[in-house]
């Protein structure tokens, strides 16, 4: 139940407590943070005074000597007619509730709608720090398949561009993350191991990756070395596609109702941002480093921009229709405005491309909506999780 | 499958053990919040009584509250249609919802009993923050329970939206996940759990799993010659498509539907069920994506070359 706000709870305790008498302890017993009982002996072997050697339970109370019969039941060698069936709820299993004995169960047939009493599930506690490396890793990623396409194209200006474009927005990426975590000294744990199961994992062993090669690729460019330049760069690329998608399969991947029923959509949704917040990023970059307006490469990266982010919005709109009820957490409340925004700002980037006076603007305002979007999603995604009838919808399908 | 990450430390003759806790005989007595409490060293809450209007004032289960006695307040009487404040607001910090204290009071609708349920972690077979943990600080015992090492966590938080149960929880102060142990360092010694040590009607029963299980459908047959229907295992002795997370180490007896107690009617580990599709979408559209940014930065340069 503790929240985080002010000192903790046992520590306002202790402090109210009156001073102990001399010569006895008197100190509230409220316990400590974190650590849970030792889970190795102090003295490795040694036997624990007054400890029975078996499990029991306590059916040997007077207690249910004449209320439940648990001990009566289960006496070891008793054989019992009433482990055969067993009983429990069959989800949708038809023809169910035919079974003797078994007049009706409110787990399968509820009877009207359920009040939930939640909650049920917890809500994500990341900050601000993960929604801002989403998109940051979003412009790296897009700028890096922005780079591969320059060095097939043999534009080495704007690749040595893009790449520097990519290499400044990973940067932050990890001071990020290690930022909101709860023991940030500890972040050498997330590549303890490598688990193909945890989007979090291949998440930051594809961050460590993409880092490397991408640096890798930097460097050999220093050095003028051609061959590794193009190999380095192609294996960026390459990990871009993951470092773009994972963070909407990482979302996905919760019990979090708006994200786990997203889960087609959130991956390419993100994608599409990755895509056309990093050409966005990398096609100013080439304006300030004075590539000309008609240059082949700034057209192609208005035209990338603006279909990306045209993508993004049908996706988005697609989905939102197809949760029905569910996407209620994307139109409500701080999350709600964030939506609006950034479609808004979309909107408006579109269609000042279309009408051929975009300028920078449509650049600036697809980077904009593109991390307005990200909070909105992370944001949206924790509404949802408190939500507990959307939750308990989600989990009894119709 | 099973025990596919466990750590192996001399105990050949570990079994997989759990809870059953039957609810029809819990009273509300709060033995066993206070017995994890003291055991596991847990920190005060600092929770105050009647809060929100529920006479349960723990709330939910966290990082410093392993075990909690859900208090589902029913009222009388159950046809008459509820009133407002119980019949669908949340309350918005999403913990719990308020009782209709003036309609109470004012003798409209009364109190009519409760029903108990002492939640605690369910030590899935399929555990979605086993799953989810990205630095290996959460592992399968030897006894098939899940626990978090506390030396090697370092608070990434997504075990937390990962538990389909709400169990699992970042402590704010601390930085670092905490659950259940199901003592484990207990365990090691040949003793009981805590919280089942001390329950005083045996609401929650200790046990190897496949000893337990045939003893709480016992239970619910029982139960059902006595008249009371509703009866039914939550978590246990489902049919293995249809198992909750794969079967619940902490298994229940409820008697309404499990959204009464907060429980999902299913669940399952999310990385399993979703991260195949999600990942495999996302790959999908970025690889689409790198292939329309080369092939749009190509055909642009072709052109201008022309």
């Amino acid at each position: 139940m503790s929240r985080g706000r002010g000192a903790p709870a046992e520590q306002r305790i202790r402090d109210a407590a009156p001073a102990s008498p001399p010569g006895r302890d008197t100190a509230p017993a409220v316990g400590t943070r974190g650590e849970a009982a030792p889970w190795r002996r102090a003295v490795e072997g040694a036997r624990v005074a007054l400890v029975r050697e078996a499990f029991e339970d306590a059916s040997w109370s007077f207690l249910f000597r004449g209320e439940s019969r648990y001990a009566a039941t289960t006496k070891p060698g008793r054989k019992s007619s009433h482990y055969e069936t067993p009983v429990g709820p069959v989800g949708g299993g038809a023809g169910h509730a035919d079974e003797p004995g078994r007049k009706s169960s409110h787990y399968e047939t509820p009877v009207g709608p359920v009040v939930v009493a939640g909650p049920v599930i917890k809500a994500p506690v990341w900050t601000w720090e993960v929604p801002l490396y989403f998109w940051f890793g979003g412009i790296a990623a897009g700028s890096s398949f922005v780079a591969v396409a320059c060095e097939v194209a043999g534009d080495q200006r704007s690749a040595r561009v893009a790449r520097l474009v990519a290499l400044g927005a990973i940067a932050p990426g990890a001071p990020l993350l290690i930022a909101d975590l709860g023991r940030p000294g500890r972040f050498l744990n997330m590549l303890r191991i490598f688990k193909p199961r945890s989007p979090m994992s291949m998440g930051a062993w594809c961050l460590a990756a993409f880092s490397t090669t991408l640096s890798g690729a930097v460097g050999a460019d220093l050095l003028g070395r051609a061959r590794e330049r193009r190999a380095l760069t192609g294996a960026t690329a390459l990990l871009g596609t993951y470092l773009g998608s994972y963070t909407g399969a990482l979302l996905a991947s919760t019990a979090v109702p708006l994200w786990s029923r997203s889960r087609s959509f959130l991956g390419p949704v993100f994608v599409c941002t990755a895509v056309a917040t990093g050409a966005s990023a990398t096609r100013l970059a080439l304006a300030a480093t004075g590539t000309r307006r008609d240059h082949p490469t700034r057209t192609a990266l208005g035209a990338v921009e603006t279909g990306a982010m045209a993508a993004e919005l049908i996706l988005s709109l697609v989905n939102e229709r197809r949760l029905g009820p569910l996407g209620d957490a994307m139109a409500v409340g701080r999350p709600g405005r964030q939506f609006r925004f950034a479609k808004s700002a979309t909107t408006a980037g579109l269609a000042l491309r279309l009408a051929r006076r975009a300028g920078h603007a449509s650049s600036v305002a697809f980077l904009v909506s593109g991390l307005v979007f990200r909070y909105a999603w992370v944001g949206a995604g924790k509404a949802s999780a408190r939500d507990d009838e959307a939750v308990a919808r989600t989990a009894r399908p119709a | 499958m099973k025990l596919d990450i466990a750590i192996r430390d001399g105990s050949p003759e570990a079994r997989r053990m759990g809870f059953f806790t039957d609810t029809t005989v819990c009273i509300g007595c709060k033995a066993c919040e206070v017995a994890c409490k003291q055991w596991n060293d847990l920190p005060a809450d600092g929770s105050s009584f009647r809060s929100g209007g529920s006479y349960d004032h723990t709330g939910e289960l966290s990082a410093s509250t392993w075990r909690h006695v859900r208090f589902v307040e029913t009222l009388s009487p159950p046809e008459a249609p509820l009133p407002t404040p119980l019949a669908g607001v949340a309350r918005e910090d999403g913990s719990g919802f308020d009782l209709p204290l003036i309609e109470i009071a004012a003798g409209e609708v009364s109190l009519d009993r409760w029903v108990f349920m002492s939640d605690v972690c369910k030590h899935c077979t399929d555990a979605g923050c086993l799953d989810a943990c990205p630095t290996g600080a959460l592992i399968k015992t030897e006894f098939e329970t899940i626990i978090v090492q506390p030396d090697v966590c370092n608070g990434c938080g997504y075990c937390i939206p990962s538990c389909p149960f709400g169990v699992i929880d970042r402590d704010p102060y601390d930085g670092r996940a905490a659950k259940c142990t199901l003592c484990y360092d207990r365990l090691q010694d040949g003793m009981e759990p805590a919280c089942a040590k001390s329950c005083p009607t045996d609401s929650i029963q200790f046990g190897p799993l496949d000893e337990l299980v045939p003893r709480a459908q016992a239970r619910v047959r029982e139960l059902h010659a006595r008249g009371l229907d509703g009866a039914y295992l939550y978590g246990a002795g489902d049919a293995e498509q249809d198992a909750i997370a794969g079967g619940l180490g902490a298994f229940f007896l409820l008697t309404e539907p499990p959204e009464r107690f907060g429980l999902p009617a299913r669940a399952s580990s999310p990385a399993r069920e979703h991260g195949a599709v999600a990942t495999a979408a996302g790959l999908a559209a970025a690889a689409a994506g790198l292939a329309g940014v080369v092939a749009s930065v190509l055909w642009s340069h072709r052109r201008a070359a022309r």
